[in-house]
């Protein structure tokens, strides 16, 4: 039997992250993603030039609300940020580290641009892995916060985000003045995903350095509905919609972690099983369900699920 | 013939009559209101006046006490004038519909709704006259009968069906008892000669009202668009089928909500369902005081009204309760309403006056948009036609003279001047133009062409365009902030543009574009142009298929179709297509009441047609949230503006 075959036209726009010195940045390597001609994982109808990527996730204050199954691979180091970027390079092997400058935020400690802004910088100098800065989400301090993040980290070809329909036009200037990649993002709506990237091409920005973040929910909390969401613009960009042909960012460590069932302790629910492997398998299937509708970078949090995520990968990729 | 002078007190109006005419109505004739819910069949026992001086003929009636009758009380639509005559209307005979509260009258006026009557464009005629023959609701007739002799016996009820009906094709007749009982004496009374009124009430023809001697000449009728947001009203010699005036007023329900399920729910409260029809009411008969004011004609020679409005509105017209429409299964209590007198439902007219509404689809489609399928002759269209009616409920029309369908877009008042900050109708001081130059100065053109008051729909679509076109807004509608120029400026958080200050404008503030107009603009074009796609999609037809589009609304005389199709309201279509028709509702209502033949067809139309239900589709809101933007988020779908980028 013959099975049909679809042709696409459309192309996913190939997006590289880190700046080697040849190129004016500091990184020993960079991520190359992005580049798809096919549907996830569908061989047969086209190409998938580039494996999907995991980031680690790093943030900028101590933790408050991870649960100890996560804490423990990190022991000390999360009150350290740089130390704990070193640790996921060097002893989880991160191929990319993502900093959330979540204390940034006027809800969460609400530090300096200047202070975020060294930090960025004490980074780069301590880890050669391409860099990922995302902000607090607080539009207004955002806008500094980010725009300085930008600054320092100028030719490093980082990627910044999330510029939002509502605030995109300060960090695309910054991405676009220092040589960044933007991140654009929407509220699970394929059609916000498409106006946020042309508001920020509008703007000068070349489509090649713009990565969607579609949102997600983790497994439980609106998994099925992020994913019809990036299974449509696939097939949208696949068909020529130059608009959505991006590579996918999922920040799915900070999904599957918020969830309740992944982080309530075994003394309040039994009958859940063990805590200390509940999360993981959290991460695991939310990792997984990402993947499967075409994800290319993912951001996650412990180390075990990071790595059963690459060995899933892995067999994807086998052709 | 002998005319006598009746004079009403406390009023102090006085009008002249011949002899034998009926109190009642010489009283609406000089503008003396009195109640008469049974419409002068002398039932309902509201119209008693005391006669003070004067000869006068009535009837018994139960309806008057001894006691009342010593006193000189008559009930005003049994009696008729045989003398000079001076009439006391007693405070409860007195017909007052001006009961909205102050209350409710400050609340309209903080929604920033200018609620005063105006006069607005009265709207071209479409299709050529000969496809509507002259057929009005109502039709005068003057009659001189043979008086009888001992060789001609036939009695006077039957004399009078007989004249007629060798004159006019009449098959069908019937009257009131009321005017059986009054027949004798004024035909006596009159030598023979009198004027009747013959009234089609759907297949019947009814002598609705009997008048001594000549009055043929004077008849008038009213035709209606009662909007959710705008009342409109169209004065018409229902002989020569002149149109004499047209006004607009905002909807007075808006104090009670702003779209048709809230004004459903607020029926539901306390005498929530009297103060809607009331405000109704009010807002038809000031704009029938004023037209009939303004062309010097007495209220009883309009015997005619004809209706066109949305199911809800129609409901509230009629002091009928509206909950079921939003209950499920959504059954309202009529969508075929049969006609019906004007005074049952408080208007001031001729008291025995006949009051139409153009029936309506279902539920949720009604006779307005079933009047403007009728203007815009889509029943007799071959080609493929698509009528797009930019108004608070967004109807819109697909089809031609062998199929129908329609859907419904809940589009907002935006493009009606409500609901945005210095939005008007298209009225005088409407700034209805605009064009912004490379400095980003406007050039902005009234309706009138004298100072600016604030901005209509169609100026809204100008300026929104331009502002566009100028980069003064992105594709999101947003304000570009870094544009340095002295109109573009942050107040109360917020973006704005400044379209004229207030030294050049009628208003004593700067009138502006705020980001939120924008949007609320941006939502009603998505609203509309997802509808339309939709709908479209639904018959697997693309915009390109469509041979005509028909757009209507309450823009006056104008609308700029390339704008239109830059902000993504209308398809980006050969431009030849696109014919704007204003308010086609009206001009439906219009045609109706001269041409009652007509009312046929707008059965037929409103049997055939096929209403969608936008809310089911699942690609609907997404096709939504797709026209959020300038002109959308796929620009494919719009190669001209693709390519003026």
């Amino acid at each position: 039997m013959e099975t049909s075959k679809q042709n696409w036209t459309g192309k996913i726009s190939v997006a590289t992250i880190g700046a080697t010195d040849k190129e004016g940045g500091t990184r020993s390597s960079q991520v190359t993603v992005g580049g798809e001609t096919t549907l996830p994982y569908l061989f047969k109808e086209g190409d998938i030039p580039n494996a999907p990527v995991i980031a680690m996730e790093v943030l900028d204050i101590e933790p408050t609300d991870w649960p100890d199954a996560l804490k423990k691979p990190f022991g000390d180091s999360l009150k350290d940020p740089v130390k704990w970027a070193v640790k996921c390079v060097e002893e989880y092997k991160a191929p990319l580290i993502s900093v959330k400058l979540i204390g940034t935020h006027p809800d969460f400690g609400n530090k300096s641009a200047a202070d975020s802004g060294k930090l960025i910088k004490d980074i780069l100098q301590a880890v050669k892995v391409p860099l990922i800065i995302l902000g607090s989400g607080d539009d207004e301090k955002d806008n500094v916060v980010l725009a300085k993040a930008s600054e320092v980290s100028k030719g490093e070809r980082c990627l910044i985000g999330d510029a939002t329909e509502k605030n995109y036009k300060t960090l695309t200037a910054s991405c676009l003045a220092d040589g960044h990649n933007i991140i654009g993002e929407s509220p699970i709506d394929i059609n916000i995903a498409k106006q946020v990237n042309i508001l920020i091409s509008e703007m000068g920005f070349p489509l090649d350095r713009i990565v969607i973040n579609p949102t997600i929910g983790a497994l439980g909390y609106g998994m099925e509905y992020a994913y019809s969401i990036m299974e449509r613009a696939r097939n949208a960009a696949l068909i020529g919609d130059k608009m959505l042909a991006m590579p996918f960012i999922c920040l799915v460590g900070q999904e599957a972690w918020r969830a309740k069932e992944a982080k309530a302790p075994s003394s309040e629910h039994p009958e859940w099983g063990d805590e200390y492997s509940r999360g993981v398998l959290w991460e695991i299937e939310t990792a997984v369900s990402v993947l499967v509708a075409g994800a290319d970078i993912l951001v996650m949090r412990h180390p075990k699920a990071i790595e059963e995520a690459k060995k899933y990968i892995d067999n994807l990729m086998r052709r | 013939m002998e005319k006598f002078k009746v004079v009403f007190k406390p009023a102090g109006k006085s009008v002249e009559v011949k002899k034998g005419a009926g109190l009642l109505s010489a009283a609406v004739s000089c503008g003396v209101y009195i109640n008469s819910s049974c419409g002068g069949e002398g039932v309902c026992g509201r119209c008693k006046v005391i006669i003070k001086k004067g000869k006068f003929r009535t009837e018994p009636t139960g309806r008057i006490s001894y006691k009342e009758r010593k006193k000189g009380y008559v009930l005003a639509c049994l009696t008729t004038v045989e003398d000079n005559l001076e009439v006391f209307v007693p405070r409860e005979s007195r017909l007052d519909l001006s009961k909205i509260k102050k209350g409710e009258a400050r609340l309209h006026r903080l929604k920033g709704i200018y609620s005063e009557t105006v006069e607005v464009d009265r709207g071209k005629p479409i299709i050529s006259e000969e496809v509507f023959k002259h057929s009005p609701i109502a039709t005068k007739v003057y009659l001189e009968l043979p008086p009888p002799t001992l060789e001609d016996t036939v009695s006077d009820y039957e004399r009078l069906t007989r004249d007629i009906k060798k004159k006019y094709d009449v098959p069908i007749m019937q009257t009131g008892l009321r005017n059986i009982r009054k027949l004798g004496s004024v035909l006596r009374h009159s030598d023979w000669k009198v004027t009747v009124t013959l009234g089609k009430r759907n297949e019947t023809t009814e002598l609705v009202i009997i008048e001594p001697g000549d009055s043929s000449g004077e008849n008038y009728g009213i035709a209606f668009d009662i909007g959710t947001t705008t009342v409109t009203g169209q004065l018409i010699n229902l002989n020569t089928k002149e149109i004499l005036g047209t006004k607009a007023t905002y909807n007075k329900q808006i104090a009670f909500g702003d779209d048709v399920i809230t004004r459903i729910v607020f029926a539901r409260e306390e005498s929530g369902l009297e103060r809607l029809h009331h405000a109704v009411i009010d807002n038809m008969n000031s704009i029938i005081q004023e037209l009939t004011e303004e062309h010097n004609i007495p209220l009883d020679q309009v015997t005619g009204i004809m209706c066109a409005g949305n199911t809800t509105m129609i409901h509230l017209l009629l002091r009928v309760d509206p909950t079921h429409i939003r209950r499920e299964p959504y059954v309202s209590t009529a969508n075929f309403v049969p006609v019906v007198r004007s005074a049952e439902a408080g208007i001031k007219v001729h008291p025995r006056a006949l009051l139409a509404c153009i029936p309506g689809v279902s539920t949720y489609v009604g006779g307005d948009i079933v009047a403007g399928s009728v203007a815009c002759g889509i029943n007799n269209e071959k080609r493929l036609t698509l009528l797009i009616d930019v108004g608070t409920n967004g109807e819109i029309v697909l089809g031609n003279k062998e199929w129908m369908a329609c859907c419904s877009a809940s589009a907002g008042p935006a493009f009606e001047g409500s609901g945005v900050s210095c939005g008007m109708r298209a009225v005088k001081g409407a700034i209805e133009k605009v064009e912004i130059n490379g400095r980003l100065e406007p050039k902005i053109k009234t309706i009138d062409g004298g100072k600016p008051m604030g901005i209509c729909g169609s100026g809204y679509i100008d300026l929104i365009s331009e502002m566009f076109k100028r980069g003064i807004v992105n594709r999101d509608g947003k304000i570009n902030q870094d544009l340095k120029n002295k109109r573009i400026r942050k107040s109360e958080r917020e973006l704005e543009y400044v379209v004229v200050f207030k030294n050049k404008a009628r208003s004593n503030y700067d009138i502006v574009i705020k980001e939120s107009d924008i949007e609320n603009i941006k939502r009603s074009k998505g609203a509309i142009f997802s509808a339309a796609s939709i709908l479209a999609k639904k018959f697997d037809l693309t915009f390109d298929d469509i041979e005509r589009i028909y757009i209507a609304g309450g823009f006056g005389t104008y609308i700029n179709i390339e704008n239109a199709v830059t902000i993504g309201l209308l398809p980006d279509v050969d431009r030849k297509k696109f014919k704007f028709v204003g308010n086609s509702s009206l001009i439906g209502a219009r045609e109706i009441l001269l041409s009652y033949d007509t009312m046929k067809k707008a059965e037929e139309i409103a049997r055939k047609m096929t209403y969608i239900e936008l809310s089911k589709d699942p690609a609907y809101m997404d096709e939504y949230m797709s026209s959020l933007f300038f002109p959308h988020t796929n620009l494919e779908k719009f190669p001209s503006v693709k390519k003026a980028r």
